[in-house]
């Protein structure tokens, strides 16, 4: 267990160590910051200078190398727009972004369990059949068209629920909270229901597979025959299997949900970190671009730590292959 | 063939023919990619053609409303292109896109899953650590990484040229761990079989062994995750071009079509993004109906990811 | 316990809607928020609309485009090289000091130090204090423009800003990308003071009790600014009822504003000119000025501005807009595809030929949705164009470079003055005196740089509107570049705000001024 761990830290810092060089290369092609950061009739002297003094004009491993300085003492760097630490930035534009795969990932989790068992237990009803034909439909339209045509409707035509930004927001203990005030949970609906419109058809299908899978085999088939209820044997015994597969697969999923955060939070200008991401590359607040890729970098290796975990404690086998390979 | 490959077609055939969904949605697709095909032949007008295009012919409606005409059945986009040419040429390239990005994934993913999974060791650990960095990485991350590496190669003003090549390449490289992972599971179930070991008892490379014996084997889930991943890779190139990282506005693919038609979505022109839009919804449903169809069919053990 | 919850959300609701009947609050959506505190540190037009929020400058131009006194209650021109100021007595700042002549020179001082403002003040030299209350501007050589640039003046409180802050740092400094005082500190003569600021997010100015100006009609206490990047969502913020006023509005959605109740459209001919340079040093075609009149009159930039700009934009064939002193009425848009095949034939091009363009696509109005246009419009004389569009964070790097051909730029004369447009645009590039800075069409004509260099200390007005117009003339009859059109400005809110009293050319709302019903 202890070795699994530290074997994983030390995968997690080359990974990071990776990001940064990618994110460093990245960093040197999207565009000039000092562009950004003056009126336009500076003169290119001036604009020279200023580099000179960003240290922009130096070779990019020379500029690396400083940064990696820094970055072993906790500095990122500061971000050009916000003329602050790139990390403070990003602990601030965090809990928008995990509020939003918070709700989102609830609407997942309330919806495609139920929904998902129902379609296993009775294949054959016509519900099934509405659920799996929707559910094909909802992972065939694009996450910004579902988030665009909310807005049409629920904003603009009938006027119920805002269309941008995150409302109220409650201050607790440096965690900008908008799920404590009804305007902010107005706020998150659109959002978070775009978000889930992908993940959540595909979370309702993997669970059906999974339990129709687990409802075929050997222990299920001796559970029915020594006669126990159905519910117990669908809900105890038959979902319990079913749910160590589609943790695995939520943890994988993360980076695409990661991903389309970018998507939902630019539609409905959410401000987060997608929102965050997709605004410092069009201004090429490059410090902020790398902060922000190696703190993606940092969660997803987290998470596929604690699936790995979760997957390890319930199915031993998993962690002595991970050990002696 | 062997005679499971033949039961197998005829199955696949009897399921076919029973399954009312899957003739419908091979019946559309069909006709998708056949007008992508002979694009020219069948749109009405050539959109990249300057001669066809005039502005004074911008937002008109399509046939059926108040202002439309018959001559731009669909309408004409902000530019005066007929839109229903150029959503033709648009699905082309997001076809083009969609199995040139599934052609190099399957390549490289299955390249690696075979070799990795028959080898094991420290070259599966290593492989399949880099497909967990990897998919953690969104595509649009990969993407903008290339799309700078590319602009400094090629230089800015040739993009353009390179757009298709450089989404396929973009699509390809972030999502190969799909396929490494599916056939790296097939392989390890097949690797301990009776078969393989008498294989390498007589004496075969592994190589040889690998290609010849194995691969086959893992054709089938292959296939259906092909085209779940045709369908996967058409939806991230229209979120690259929503975004503004994907196809050039005068060679616009179905993704770049709805970008550059969202501004317009409050003023009344709706067509500009509702057509591509639901184009973009026919072909990727259809193509996953397919696979929903295949993958019942062949029921194969698809890493779920 | 419900009970008492549903009693208390009563109390709460009831108390709410008590404030909003009182205050007169306007919540405001622009493209962008103010991205410091300091006025000093960014010459863009985002800054000058906050600035005029929160300071207040010496004179300011009017909606006619004349310039009224502000916190300079008269002034008068001693000679050629210097204006006398006087200024308002009484006026307070935000941390109660009195405005004196100090504080001018103190702002003119670290305008002349700050990276964005110095070539504006390049001509002035050390202001001189008369009295407490009189302040002459002097600047080194005759300077017609004095007035204009004075407009750039917003007097700073130079004893809060004087000395050094808790980290020690000098309070005055000038810093783009690190912590500074005035980043993040503020104290004006404006009415409105800023009591809450998210960058990015928002912004929320209250009323300065002590402000000044007693006599404004504006009766609006609290704004709360929120930036809004994508023009789709702005105008849902508006149309939904999120906001009461946006800016700017985009052309594709004026119509339906215009249509729906509740809300006003109220828009006025700008100053920025959208232009396309030619870029002759890699086109050798482009050389040939009867190419450059060919592509002119290839581009259908009526077209463009009926279109593509739905008649909200006026079409232009010079640089300066209608009311700049160098507009010249002789110059009208010349669209004729039928010469411009013409001429591409009699200048042996009839086959044409190949080139690559660039334009930004997040900067001007529809910038890419324009070029895309232009450059079909030269595929119909035989020029194929290779278009490539970007952000403009990533543009002008590649404009600078001259990496294509063809180049987009638009331009506002931050001077209100033509003479502006051909120093950066169209004078010969010249790296040491730095003229023709963004002329990547490498346009060259010496008479065109001679009269640019005599206008700038002509002081003799009929003299200036002659070589001005002249300035045009050539450039009109050389085609230098490719002028499309002057974007208008445009603003939107509810019905109950009065909008056009405030509004000018210059973009910068008065809200201070601004009225709710």
């Amino acid at each position: 267990m202890i070795a699994f761990v530290i074997r994983r830290v030390i995968q997690a810092l080359i990974v990071i160590f990776i990001i940064s060089v990618i994110g460093f290369a990245v960093k040197q092609s999207v565009g000039d910051p000092v562009r950004e950061m003056t009126g336009i009739s500076v003169s290119a002297d001036e604009l020279q200078e200023f580099r000179e003094t960003l240290g922009l004009n130096d070779p990019w491993y020379v500029q690396y190398v400083r940064f990696l300085g820094r970055a072993i003492q906790g500095d990122l760097g500061n971000s050009f727009f916000y003329k602050r630490p790139a990390t403070e930035v990003i602990l601030e534009k965090a809990p928008a972004t995990l509020e939003l795969v918070f709700v989102s990932s609830l609407i997942i989790i309330v919806f495609s369990i139920p929904l998902g068992v129902f379609s296993a237990i009775r294949p054959n009803h016509f519900l099934s059949r509405i659920l799996m034909s929707g559910s094909i439909v909802g992972v065939s339209i694009p996450v910004f068209l579902t988030a665009i045509m909310m807005i049409y409707v629920f904003s603009v035509k009938l006027g119920w629920l805002p269309s941008f930004g995150r409302g109220e927001l409650v201050m607790i203990g440096g965690w900008d909270s908008g799920l404590l005030t009804v305007d902010g949970w107005r706020h998150i609906l659109m959002p978070s229901i775009a978000l889930s419109s992908i993940m959540l058809p595909l979370f309702i299908r993997l669970i059906r597979a999974e339990m129709m899978e687990v409802l075929e085999s050997e222990y299920i088939k001796f559970a029915w025959a020594k006669g126990l209820s159905n519910r117990r044997v669908w809900f105890v015994h038959a979902f319990k299997n079913t749910l160590l597969p589609v943790i695995t697969v939520g943890g994988v999923q993360l980076g695409v949900t990661i991903a389309f955060t970018i998507l939902t939070e630019t539609v409905f200008q959410w401000q987060g970190l997608g929102f965050m991401f997709m605004e410092a590359v069009e201004r090429s607040d490059s410090p902020l671009l790398v902060a922000y890729l190696m703190f993606v970098g940092i969660v997803m290796v987290v998470v596929n730590t604690i699936v790995d975990l979760i997957y390890g404690l319930v199915n031993p086998t998993i962690r002595i292959s991970g050990a002696s390979s | 063939m062997s005679t499971l490959a033949t039961f197998r077609e005829s199955y696949l055939w009897y399921s076919f023919k029973r399954d009312k969904i899957a003739i419908a949605s091979l019946l559309v697709l069909v006709v998708l990619f056949s007008s992508a095909i002979f694009a020219p032949l069948i749109a009405p007008y050539n959109p990249y053609d300057p001669e066809m295009i005039d502005i004074m012919n911008s937002e008109i409606p399509p046939a059926w409303e108040d202002q439309g005409t018959w001559e731009f059945l669909l309408g004409t986009d902000s530019q005066g292109r007929d839109m229903l040419s150029t959503m033709i040429y648009g699905m082309r390239i997001s076809i083009i896109i969609g199995l040139g990005a599934v052609l190099l994934q399957a390549f490289l993913g299955v390249l690696i899953g075979l070799f990795a999974g028959y080898h094991g060791g420290r070259l599966d650990a290593i492989f399949m650590r880099a497909a967990d960095v990897q998919l953690s990485f969104s595509y649009l991350m990969v993407a903008i990484f290339l799309s700078a590496v590319l602009q400094a190669v090629v230089g800015v003003s040739r993009f353009g040229e390179i757009a298709v090549p450089f989404l396929i390449l973009v699509i390809g490289f972030s999502q190969w761990p799909q396929y490494a992972r599916t056939v790296r599971a097939s392989v390890l179930a097949e690797r301990k079989k009776e078969y393989v070991e008498a294989a390498r008892v007589a004496g075969f490379t592994s190589s040889r062994i690998i290609l010849s014996q194995i691969f086959p084997n893992t054709l089938s889930p292959i296939l259906v995750l092909s085209t779940i991943q045709v369908a996967n890779a058409v939806m991230s190139e229209a979120a690259l071009s929503f975004l503004g990282l994907g196809m050039p506005i005068d060679r616009p693919s179905l993704g770049s079509l709805i970008n550059s038609g969202f501004e317009y979505i409050f003023s009344g022109a709706w067509w500009i993004t509702i057509l591509p839009g639901a184009l973009l919804v026919v072909l990727v449903l259809s193509i996953n109906l397919l696979g929903d169809f295949l993958r019942d069919v062949f029921n194969p053990k698809l890493y779920k990811g | 316990m419900r009970k008492i919850t549903k009693i208390l959300y009563a109390i709460l609701i009831v108390l709410m809607m008590a404030g909003l009947v009182q205050a007169k609050t306007l919540k405001l959506a622009m493209d962008a928020d103010p991205v410091s505190l300091d006025p000093h540190v960014q010459l863009s037009g985002g800054m000058l609309q906050y600035s005029h929020m929160v300071f207040d400058p010496l004179v300011r131009w009017t909606k006619e485009t004349t310039i009224e006194g502000r916190l300079a209650e008269r002034w008068e021109r001693l000679d050629e090289y210097t204006v006398r100021f006087y200024l308002k007595e009484g006026v307070k700042f935000h941390s109660g000091n009195e405005l004196t002549a100090d504080d001018v020179i103190w702002t003119v001082n670290r305008l002349k130090n700050s990276v964005d403002f110095k070539g504006i003040f390049e001509p002035f030299a050390v202001p001189v204090k008369v009295d407490k209350y009189t302040v002459d501007l002097v600047t080194k050589v005759p300077y017609p423009l004095l007035l204009n640039t004075a407009t750039y003046i917003f007097p700073m409180d130079s004893e809060f800003y004087s000395g050094t802050d808790d980290r020690g740092m000098d309070k005055g400094a000038i810093v783009k990308t690190d912590y500074s005082f005035a980043n993040e500190n503020l104290s004006g003569t404006g009415k409105y003071r800023v009591v809450e600021r998210q960058q990015g997010v928002k912004v929320v100015f209250d009323e300065f009790a002590g402000y000044w100006d007693k006599s404004s009609p504006g009766n609006v206490d609290k704004i709360i600014l929120t930036p809004i990047k994508n023009d789709a969502t702005r105008v849902a913020a508006l149309l939904s009822g999120g906001v009461d006023f946006i800016m700017p509005v985009p052309p594709q959605d004026m119509d339906r504003i215009e249509k729906a109740d509740n809300v006003k459209l109220v828009t006025m001919s700008g100053t920025r000119i959208i232009t396309l340079q030619l870029n002759q040093s890699r086109v050798d075609a482009f050389k040939d000025p009867q190419v450059r009149q060919a592509i002119v009159y290839a581009v259908n930039n009526a077209g463009i501005a009926e279109k593509l700009m739905k008649g909200r934009a006026t079409v232009g064939a010079q640089n300066s807009p209608k009311g700049y002193l160098g507009h010249n009425p002789a110059l009208t848009p010349r669209y004729d595809l039928d010469k411009a095949k013409q001429l591409m034939a009699e200048a042996g091009y009839a086959k044409g030929f190949e080139v690559s363009m660039i334009a930004p696509n997040n900067r001007y109005v529809n910038d890419e949705k324009i070029a895309e246009a232009a450059a079909s419009m030269l595929g119909k004389i035989g020029i194929k164009v290779n278009l490539k569009t970007m952000p403009k964070a990533q543009y002008w790097d590649q404009f600078d470079a001259q990496v294509a051909d063809i180049q987009m730029i638009g331009w506002h004369s931050d001077t209100e003055d033509t003479g502006n447009f051909f120093e950066f645009l169209l004078m010969c590039p010249n790296k040491e005196t730095g003229y023709g800075q963004y002329n990547s069409g490498n346009y060259c004509n010496p008479e065109v740089d001679r009269l640019t260099l005599a206008v700038q200390s002509e002081t003799d007005q009929a003299k200036r509107i002659a070589m001005m117009q002249q300035m045009e003339q050539i450039a009109y009859d050389d085609a230098a570049f490719v002028p499309l059109h002057w974007q208008d400005l445009s603003w939107a809110g509810k019905e109950n705000l009065r909008i056009e009293p405030i509004v000018n050319v210059m973009n910068f709302p008065y809200f201070g001024d601004l009225v709710v019903d």
